[in-house]
């Protein structure tokens, strides 16, 4: 059972879908204050793992703890208010919403009343105030009028780092946020990632070694649906077997 | 202060309901008596209209079955008239009543599907409806209807009598005018931003921690309450209520004409009412299939602007 020190817990789950077992008795847990990375192959589960986690799928089996508490089974906007948030691989923003708004709407979920109808939405100062923050926080300021179709494509992934911080997590899941965007993007968006470590709990699927070699004290590597090899990067880049199935592959 | 080009958007379709409301305010008091009619059925379809657009341009929800809320508020003024012998404006309250409660068991069940399968169970919830108004001739009087005798109006000393046409024209007036600034200040409030973040992209406002079946619901029963009010409208004006006001022609119109004057925007759906009113008024007397020219113009419309007349303008004065 989950014990108190331990933040976010999953207690061997597994997945199925069909015949494919896409994770297989995942037994992983994260500490308070901690930026872990996880690698793999594609296909290694490691996506499947955050949609478990975040409940947009149910696992086949095993249970999932955040603070202690059994979330397996909640819906996923009472797991984002439970204090976990993630981003998305392929990036899902609001493509004729403005920056500002877009983060806005995340704000604006731990108001008291969220759906009030009657209060003028920028007259909310308490919400608009936060919403500045988080885009001063991601050095997104500059850009808070443009809509979010307009953003290059590095900016909506940071978009998408700051939509995911504007409901005040206390885990922060990052799905490859530097996928797809140009060496000195992902350079922005890395330093973005460790300011937010100060300040909470982040757990990080990347495909580009530098990056989670350098920001997390320890990764875990998956592969076919389980978790291969666990530890600080040094251990992880000596590992032979993570050497075979994972940077074998690549090189 | 506020991010501008998002107040930008809302301030467009602002300006012009103010010139709309005031032009017609106007025009009350020189217009014909023809044109004074059409004009007051043109401010009724105007509420049917916005109340639509809640659903369809705030939340995406394509919902073919608002003939039913349109129905609904028709009968609630009519079965109110006549068996409770209620007033006016108590008749009023009550067809949003109707609307309410339509919109609830619609709501419930349909709002939980997207896209193709909320259109179908929606349109079925129509065709249940419109079935059972035609065959319930005991009930509503079928296709031949039941009509009314309005009682007066009285406030204090004041009596007026809906049966003075322009006393007709400036009660739908004052019901369009509170109407559209209920709505206005609603889209731009903290609900409607979620609104419009749902029809952004629905799973994302999950993933930001609220439960999208709700906020889904309360814009499906928010439009059809105000389609109902223009249902109840519509009966007052014309004196009668028919099984012709469930008809598909309620549920297909709305789509028209917030697809004309531009999603979303709520006043934009008006230009939308207007081409179309005058269109069918002035045109079908030339050629009985002036509906086959009318899609003509929609499809140049939506050609040259996919977000419709007013959506076009917006689009220019952002960039």
């Amino acid at each position: 059972m989950a014990t108190g020190d331990k933040l976010l817990e999953t207690n061997s789950v597994t997945m199925c879908f069909g015949g494919l077992t896409a994770l297989d008795n995942v037994t992983y847990s994260i500490q308070e204050g901690e930026i872990r990375g996880i690698i793999g192959p594609n296909g290694a589960g490691k996506t499947t793992l955050f949609n478990v986690i975040t409940g947009e799928l149910k696992p086949t089996s095993g249970k999932i703890f955040l603070r202690g508490k059994d979330i397996t089974h909640f819906a996923p906007h009472m797991i984002c208010q439970e204090g976990l948030s993630r981003t998305f691989q392929l990036t899902l923003t609001f493509p004729e919403m403005t920056v500002y708004d877009s983060i806005w709407v995340g704000v604006n979920s731990r108001a008291k009343w969220p759906w009030n109808p009657i209060l003028l939405a920028h007259h909310a100062t308490g919400l608009s105030h936060m919403t500045r923050e988080i885009c001063r926080l991601v050095g997104l300021e500059e850009k808070m009028n443009e809509f979010a179709s307009n953003l290059s494509y590095g900016d909506q992934k940071i978009l998408e780092i700051a939509m995911a911080l504007s409901t005040q997590p206390s885990v922060l899941l990052l799905d490859e946020p530097t996928q797809g965007v140009s060496p000195k993007e992902a350079d922005n968006i890395s330093e973005v990632i460790e300011k937010l470590s100060e300040k909470m709990t982040i757990i990080l699927i990347e495909h580009s070694m530098d990056v989670v070699l350098r920001l997390c004290h320890i990764i875990t590597v998956l592969n076919e649906g389980r978790v291969v090899a666990e530890g600080p990067p040094d251990e992880i880049r000596k590992n032979e077997e993570v050497q075979r199935i994972y940077l074998g592959e690549i090189s | 202060m506020q991010s501008e080009k998002a107040l930008e958007r809302r301030e467009t379709p602002t300006y012009f309901a103010i010139v709309f409301l005031l032009l017609l305010a106007v025009m009350g008091m020189v217009l014909p008596q023809g044109a004074r009619s059409l004009v007051t059925h043109m401010m009724v379809f105007c509420i049917l209209a916005m109340g639509y657009d809640v659903c369809f341009g705030l939340t995406n929800q394509c919902s073919l079955g608002h003939a039913v809320f349109f129905g609904g508020g028709a009968y609630g003024v009519v079965f109110s008239i006549l068996h409770l012998k209620m007033g006016v404006l108590s008749s009023v309250f009550l067809s949003l009543g109707a609307g309410f409660i339509l919109a609830v068991i619609m709501g419930l069940v349909s709002v939980r599907l997207t896209e193709a399968y909320f259109v179908i169970i929606t349109a079925i919830f129509f065709s249940v409806f419109h079935l059972l108004a035609m065959d319930l001739t005991w009930l509503t009087g079928g296709d031949d209807g039941l009509s009314l005798q309005l009682p007066s109006l009285s406030f204090g000393s004041v009596t007026l009598s809906l049966y003075h046409p322009i006393a007709n024209y400036y009660f739908v007036l004052i019901f369009l005018a509170i109407s559209y600034l209920i709505l206005d200040r609603m889209a731009r409030s903290p609900m409607g931003k979620i609104f419009v973040s749902i029809r952004e992209n629905e799973k994302r406002v999950q993933f930001l921690g609220y439960n999208i079946f709700r906020y889904k619901l309360m814009a499906f029963i928010v439009s059809g309450m105000f389609s109902a009010l223009s249902g109840g409208l519509y009966a007052l004006t014309l004196r009668y209520g028919s099984a012709d006001f469930f008809s598909f022609h309620w549920s297909i119109m709305p789509i028209v004409w917030c697809l004309i004057g531009g999603l979303g925007t709520l006043a934009g759906s008006w230009i939308g009412v207007v081409i179309m009113s005058l269109f069918q008024y002035y045109v079908s007397g030339w050629w009985t299939y002036y509906l086959i020219l009318f899609g003509i113009i929609i499809l140049l419309i939506l050609r040259i602007s996919r977000k419709g007349i007013l959506g076009y303008v917006i689009s220019r004065r952002l960039n």
